[in-house]
């Protein structure tokens, strides 16, 4: 699996981030993702109902995937991060946000997995 | 030590650190901070050692907003550039950060080449600014020494028409920059900076340009003055004062200020015989007061038209015999201890030693323009200083600490962050569980009550205390300085300080205050210090019930003199240790010497119970073959009042009335057993004029 053939697979835009980052780079964050704890800190502060938490961990992932250039869990994060923004109260709908950004989190991971196993090949 | 330049990194993101950090870290020094809170610290510590900061806005603990708005309260944003990254995409934030001080706004997803093109160019241009600020610097000490050469051309003008040597304004100059610093060293109570020494005698140079009004003749007359003649010559002080008042548009220079002052007032004297207002003492500016006695010395010093010059020695006896009018005896003390130097610079004051006081001249300009901050020496004075300082605490073992009240952060010395298992900074100390664990929270909060009530003037606090170091608690003695804004009125803004350890000579000297306080063979109180403690009780809780007591072993002597003086003494610490436990935590119990014992107690209502109590709790039973057996005699606050040597005597007086009549009880002290002690003092011709209870008993035991 080719990087680019990894972008596809969790729905990026590889030709903007190769505009932006030299290759070297983008590997290197794109692998990096797989260790960042910002997905895990929004789903625990959820939990314990720390709304403010949660803010900044969707807010952190937003910016990642910006940079990197992770579309389908940009926008699902980015939406997220609206609803949560200055600790507002849960509106219908949150449940179904936060399953979209699990739901492509799990997506852009398994992708990533994928491309990481196809290095080491 | 590396010549890359610094750039600091604020984000929570550790992959967002890292992507910058990736594409800058080949060119440049990489630091990171998670939080506003640790960028701030790292701002503290390495000041201008950084050269951008990068900085996220939506952080933990505190925001990007919040480093802006800290940046600006210490003017930091002025001197250290700050790109902000944000995947924030409102207008509201952009703005916001613009308006606190950011040079650029970088928002996700960003390019990489973009982010390294706007560093590398704001790096080059604070560089550039900084050159400038410094270029503008300079322009202005070129200003500075221009104007003092305005003032020497203008001033000379005067003494030429005036038909003097030329001389006289560099000497007034000269002594009363000397005479300024003298007295800087004397006291503080003119509060006399750096750069006010350096106006004052840079503006004494026109203290004579009202002569500029005199009619010629009048003011080179050899011989004497006519009244008429003198009334108009005393009218130079004023009308120099008014052409300085009348240059419009530079009132508010201190230079102008001061020239004022000293042309208004360089003929006032101390005793109010001078002229034109007739001040006296302090109502003379300091200015007016050093510039008359300079002015004065020279005069007498030099050759004028109607005079021949004096010696130094002839000008200082006539000026000390009150020839020339009274001056400030502090003033006086001045010209008396720079003597000699007055002597070599003004005999000296050749182009060579001109020039090199200009020089140093030129250094203490330096000085005076320290409120230039952002020019590059003074960034370099700073760095200097502050590599200084680092270099000095990290020789000495000193726990050497820097607290700031806004943001609240504590800076610690490598030594004293080591030696307290503290980080180097440390943000928020109030809510830190590990510096709460060091110090008390009542010896920080008095430590921080001292501080705040200090004065600008008197700014300096010492505070004895345990510290908690390493899991033991050890006595630190901690001595801090206050910081003090500069602006009116003052106000705290932290303090520096440093903490000793001083537990070893603590307990000596608690060591030494026991040796002193308690009889070594009992380890109960002296007498000495029992009385002592017995008076701060009456004094304190006036109100109390209280009784003195003083027994004596009976048959004592029979002791020592049977079994030995060892023995003697075991008995006695067995007495003692009863003793202690007979009275209850707030009594005093004494040696008084011998087998002598004394209590101070306080009852609540029944005096008898509790003295029945103390007592049998005392005598009675045996030590080894020693039946122990005591006297007492019972002095109550009630019956003769609360002084001390009273109530003492009075149960003296009472015991020797119990071994009057055979021991082994006690009796209170009553008016009647004091008529009749008398009675027996007269008929019993052992007891002497002096009275010595002791020896009285010494003979009723035997």
């Amino acid at each position: 699996m080719t990087l680019k053939e990894c972008y596809a697979a969790l729905g990026g835009n590889y030709d903007d981030v190769l505009g932006r980052l030299p290759e070297r780079l983008v590997q290197k964050f794109v692998l990096k993702f797989l260790n960042d704890g910002s997905y895990d800190l929004l789903c625990r502060s959820l939990e314990a109902g720390d709304r403010g938490e949660a803010f900044r961990a969707a807010h952190t992932i937003k910016g990642v995937c910006a940079n990197l250039g992770f579309d389908a869990l940009l926008e699902s994060s980015e939406k997220l991060t609206e609803a949560l923004r200055d600790g507002a109260p849960p509106q219908p709908g949150e449940e179904e946000l936060i399953r979209r950004v699990g739901e492509d989190y799990r997506r852009t991971v398994q992708a990533i997995q994928a491309y990481q196993g196809a290095l080491g090949a | 030590m590396t010549d890359k330049q610094r750039i600091l990194i604020v984000d929570d993101s550790e992959m967002n650190r890292s992507i910058l950090a990736g594409m800058l870290e080949e060119e440049y020094d990489i630091l990171e901070a998670e939080n506003g809170s640790e960028g701030m610290a790292m701002l503290q510590k390495h000041g201008t050692g950084i050269s951008l900061v990068l900085l996220d806005i939506v952080m933990p603990v505190m925001d990007g907003f919040g480093v802006l708005n800290a940046m600006n309260k210490y003017h930091w944003i002025e001197d250290i550039p700050v790109i902000m990254i944000s995947a924030e995409r409102g207008s509201g934030h952009i703005e916001r950060a613009f308006e606190l001080g950011v040079i650029d706004f970088i928002s996700r997803p960003f390019d990489s080449r973009i982010v390294h093109r706007r560093v590398v160019n704001t790096i080059l241009l604070y560089a550039k600014q900084k050159k400038l600020a410094g270029m503008v610097a300079e322009q202005i000490f070129e200003k500075e020494h221009n104007s003092s050469l305005m003032i020497d051309i203008l001033s000379h003008i005067v003494e030429f028409r005036n038909g003097e040597s030329g001389l006289h304004v560099r000497h007034v100059h000269t002594l009363t920059e000397i005479m300024l610093r003298t007295l800087t060293q004397k006291t503080d109570r003119y509060r006399l900076s750096e750069a006010d020494i350096s106006i004052i005698s840079t503006a004494s140079a026109l203290h004579d340009i009202g002569k500029i009004a005199i009619p010629e003749e009048i003011l080179n007359k050899p011989g004497r003055f006519t009244p008429e003649e003198f009334e108009i010559m005393k009218t130079h002080s004023m009308v120099g004062a008014e052409m300085l008042k009348d240059l419009p548009a530079y009132q508010e220079e201190p230079l102008v200020r001061a020239a004022y002052e000293i042309c208004r007032w360089h003929h006032e004297r101390w005793d109010g015989r001078g002229y034109p207002d007739g001040l006296r003492e302090d109502e003379i500016p300091i200015s007016a007061q050093i510039v008359a006695l300079a002015d004065v010395y020279d005069a007498l010093t030099s050759e004028r038209v109607y005079k021949p010059a004096f010696t130094h020695e002839q000008a200082v006896d006539m000026i000390l015999n009150g020839k020339c009018g009274t001056f400030n005896p502090m003033v006086m003390d001045c010209l008396r201890d720079c003597a000699d130097q007055i002597v070599e610079e003004l005999s000296g004051d050749s182009l060579q030693r001109r020039s090199q006081r200009e020089m140093q001249n030129v250094a203490r300009e330096l000085h005076k323009h320290k409120e230039l901050t952002a020019s590059e020496r003074t960034l370099e004075l700073l760095e200097h200083e502050r590599m200084k300082y680092s270099f000095f605490a990290s020789l000495t073992e000193e726990i050497q600490f820097e607290y700031t009240l806004n943001p609240p952060s504590l800076l610690l010395s490598t030594w004293g962050a080591e030696k307290l298992g503290l980080p180097e900074a440390l943000m928020d100390p109030y809510q830190d569980e590990l510096a709460n664990a060091i110090i008390l929270v009542r010896d920080r909060d008095n430590l921080a009550d001292a501080l705040h009530s200090t004065t600008p003037g008197n700014p300096v606090v010492q505070y004895d205390c345990k510290l908690n170091v390493g899991g033991e608690e050890r006595w630190h003695r901690i001595i801090a300085r206050a910081s003090w804004s500069s602006e009116e009125p003052p106000r705290y803004c932290g303090c520096i300080g440093k903490a000793m350890d001083i537990h070893s000579s603590r307990l000596h000297l608690e060591q030494l205050e026991q040796q002193a306080s308690h009889d070594g063979l009992t380890g109960l109180l002296n007498q000495a210090y029992a009385k002592k403690r017995v008076r701060q009780r009456l004094e304190d809780r006036p109100g109390g019930r209280y009784a003195l007591a003083i027994l004596d072993l009976d048959n004592f002597k029979q002791a020592n003199d049977t079994y030995g003086h060892m023995f003697g003494d075991q008995v006695l610490k067995f007495v003692a240790d009863r003793l202690r436990h007979s009275i209850r935590g707030g009594d005093i119990a004494a040696r008084v010497g011998g087998d002598e014992f004394l209590i101070f107690l306080e009852y609540k209502t029944d005096l008898e119970s509790t003295i029945k109590g103390v007592y049998e709790r005392l005598s009675g039973g045996c030590y080894e073959k020693f039946p122990i057996s005591a006297s007492m005699g019972v002095a109550s606050a009630e019956a003769v009042g609360t002084d001390y040597d009273a109530l003492f005597r009075c149960a003296d007086q009472a015991l020797y009335m119990v071994k009057k009549h055979g021991k082994g009880h006690y009796r209170y002290y009553h008016e009647e057993n004091d008529q009749m002690d008398r009675a027996i003092s007269a008929v019993s011709p052992i007891d002497g004029a002096d009275g010595a209870g002791a020896a009285r008993r010494e003979e009723a035991d035997t």
